[in-house]
């Protein structure tokens, strides 16, 4: 690895960003890392996999192109045959072109669903290979602007959406009043920073900002199973970027943020609201990032209701929501997080008539909205475009009801929603529960 | 020992070394992850190189059979190949029914090597992937899997076979064939991935 590094400072082509590029690969090079990059045999299977090919049928969107756009660097730079004779093997030298192409389709045209990776023929983990293709950009800075500046924002203000400690907490007090006369319950409360509470709940800043009533359904379950929970009025952000742009060392400091303040609160378990990238990148990527394990169990909202449903917590009347509800699987928290039956087990429980869209669980097709696409104007075109999938998917259920665990596939849900005429209504899985809720 | 096989075997043993230490370098140098799993590290793996290999389980399998039950019937004709270097190396004798049985593997495998090879030169989606190293890995192993075949009907073709074999493990860590050493690691790390964030097994198969 030191040789291909002295190698990259020694040569004269290389411009010092590029070399930054370079570095940041040569330091990534882990075992997993380069059995991914190595593997890729070009069998071109792996098209139907992608949102992208599907609805384009450019060759650029296929997912092993995608691989190939960062281990063709990689054989350059880390291979004998790719330093002699690169033309053989397709070895690229990591140029203006090569970096301008890979900042397209990288950013622009992969949501990082990983549904190829599932199918890859051989098995490679080509979100990965494009997570780590993010991170050589990010390293450069040439991260498109509009996700830059959402990481920027998390990072200055401590939310990624800069909403103010004020207004936070404004909207939590009005909350707080409506869900008193709700459940008529003066003592009914949406607690701030209460030191030793047994859970420790974050919110998608697009709560108190767009969305608020699912804050309000949020509480209202948690006040009928009797919980031991708190928010902080400090930091709540459960979202994490950095995931999305590539940098680890920002995605380290937004992870030991919140850490520090679930610390701080002393609470047994860190509940994470629902969202796609953020559970994803708090429980599994944060402690690689930091190289700390936490002091705390971490799981996200809807494993907490299945939970309370299965242990009589809370009581729902599947009645109250007698219209057909479909189920939308966020891609990160599916398919890479695990989370695939609770959401059906909770649905089951609080609609009468629940139908499957298909394909589902870590087969689903991404929304369009993932990867940080919802971030990226740049690239709003075709995130709509790719979004035709989800939409027809949707409209062959005949669903009234769109449920999905995910502020970020709620957004672009709404806007398919909107541009599709698809004529549905798109709910989180906290309010549609907080509806059939039985308060006693 | 006779020249031919004295060759095959430096070669072999040169390849062997490097696509050993390729493997060496691709189980070492992982990060600590520790974040706490929500399923299981070794069902995950499990399941990568068993169940989750099903093509009824992968659309590249079952959204392509044909391209699917060539490339095993192609795989299947290369490890038949190794088979009968060790055999020829070894000289072992086998019944005649064996002979019978890998010459309508090796014909099959030829045949799906040259439609392989074909598929690459013909479809846009293909040569869009595919660089020079592409072609020639596909076209050297359908010339072994041919040689292979040949050299079962005549005794003559040892020496070739021993020579071209040669040449094919040296070229082995060169290009994409070298997914040879890469190919269950991948599984691996794919099995692990899932398995920890309790993804694999499938819940039916849980």
């Amino acid at each position: 690895m030191a040789f291909s590094k002295r190698k990259v400072k020694k040569d004269k082509r290389l411009t010092e960003n590029q070399k930054k590029g370079l570095d940041l690969l040569d330091e990534k090079l882990s075992g997993k890392l380069m059995t991914h990059l190595n593997s890729c045999v070009h069998c071109g299977l792996c098209g139907e996999s992608c949102l992208y090919y599907l609805h384009y049928g450019d060759e650029k969107y296929l997912p092993g192109y995608k691989v190939d756009l960062i281990s063709r660097i990689y054989r350059r730079y880390h291979t004998v045959t790719g330093k002699v004779i690169p033309g053989l093997v397709g070895a690229k030298d990591f140029d203006d072109d090569a970096i301008q192409e890979m900042i397209d389709v990288i950013y622009g045209g992969c949501t990082m669903c990983g549904r190829c990776s599932m199918h890859c023929s051989v098995g490679i983990d080509i979100a990965f290979l494009v997570r780590t293709a993010r991170s050589m950009l990010a390293e450069m800075d040439l991260v498109p602007k509009g996700l830059q500046s959402t990481v920027d924002t998390a990072v200055k203000t401590g939310n990624n959406m800069g909403i103010p400690k004020e207004d936070y907490i404004d909207t939590l007090q009005w909350l707080e009043e409506d869900l008193q006369i709700e459940v008529d319950d003066p003592n009914a409360s949406i607690p701030l920073d209460k030191k030793g509470s047994k859970i420790f709940y974050t919110l998608n800043p697009r709560e108190p900002k767009f969305f608020p009533m699912s804050i309000s359904a949020a509480a209202m379950i948690f006040y009928a199973a009797k919980e031991s929970w708190t928010l902080s009025s400090h930091y709540y952000d459960v979202t994490n970027y950095a995931y999305y742009s590539g940098d680890d060392t920002i995605g380290a400091l937004i992870t030991d943020r919140l850490r520090e303040e679930v610390e701080k609160i002393r609470a047994e378990t860190l509940v994470l609201a629902e969202c796609g990238h953020g559970p994803r990148a708090i429980r599994w990527e944060g402690p690689r990032w930091t190289q700390k394990k936490y002091p705390f169990k971490t799981i996200t909202l809807v494993e907490l209701i299945a939970d309370y449903i299965r242990t009589d917590r809370i009581k729902l009347d599947p009645r109250k929501n007698k219209e057909t509800v479909t189920l939308h699987d966020p891609c990160n928290l599916v398919r890479s997080g695990g989370v695939i039956e609770e959401q059906r087990y909770i649905l089951k429980h609080a609609v009468t008539n629940f139908i499957e869209m298909y394909p589902n669980r870590e087969n689903n097709f991404c929304c369009g909205g993932g990867g940080g696409q919802l971030s990226m104007g740049e690239y709003a075109e075709r995130r709509m475009d790719v979004a035709q999938l989800k939409a027809d998917q949707i409209r062959e259920t005949g669903a009234d009801i769109v449920v999905t665990p995910c502020h970020n596939c709620i957004d672009q849900l709404m806007e398919v929603n909107k541009d599709y005429e698809l004529g549905v209504k798109v709910k989180t899985m906290a309010e549609i529960v907080a509806d059939a809720l039985v308060i006693e | 020992m006779q020249l031919p096989q004295t060759v095959f075997l430096i070669c072999f043993s040169i390849s062997a070394v490097i696509l050993l230490f390729m493997f060496i370098k691709a189980i070492t140098r992982n990060p600590i992850d520790p974040s706490e799993a929500k399923g299981s590290k070794t069902k995950g793996i499990v399941y990568s190189i068993t169940a989750g290999m099903s093509p009824l389980k992968k659309e590249t399998a079952n959204k392509h059979w044909p391209t699917y039950i060539a490339g095993i019937s192609y795989h299947s004709g290369i490890f038949l190949g190794f088979f009968w270097i060790f055999i020829h190396l070894s000289n072992i004798p086998l019944v005649s029914l064996i002979y019978s049985f890998s010459r309508v593997i090796f014909i099959i495998s030829v045949m799906c090597g040259m439609g392989i090879l074909l598929k690459r030169i013909i479809n846009k989606k293909l040569r869009y992937l595919s660089n020079p190293d592409d072609y020639i890995s596909n076209a050297l192993v359908t010339g072994f899997l041919t040689v292979s075949l040949l050299n079962l009907y005549t005794i003559d073709l040892k020496p070739l076979l021993f020579y071209y074999s040669a040449f094919l493990f040296l070229y082995i860590p060169i290009g994409k064939l070298k997914h040879a050493a890469y190919f269950i690691l991948a599984r691996i790390y794919l099995g692990l991935f899932y398995g920890k964030r309790g993804v694999w097994p499938l819940a039916k198969e849980k």
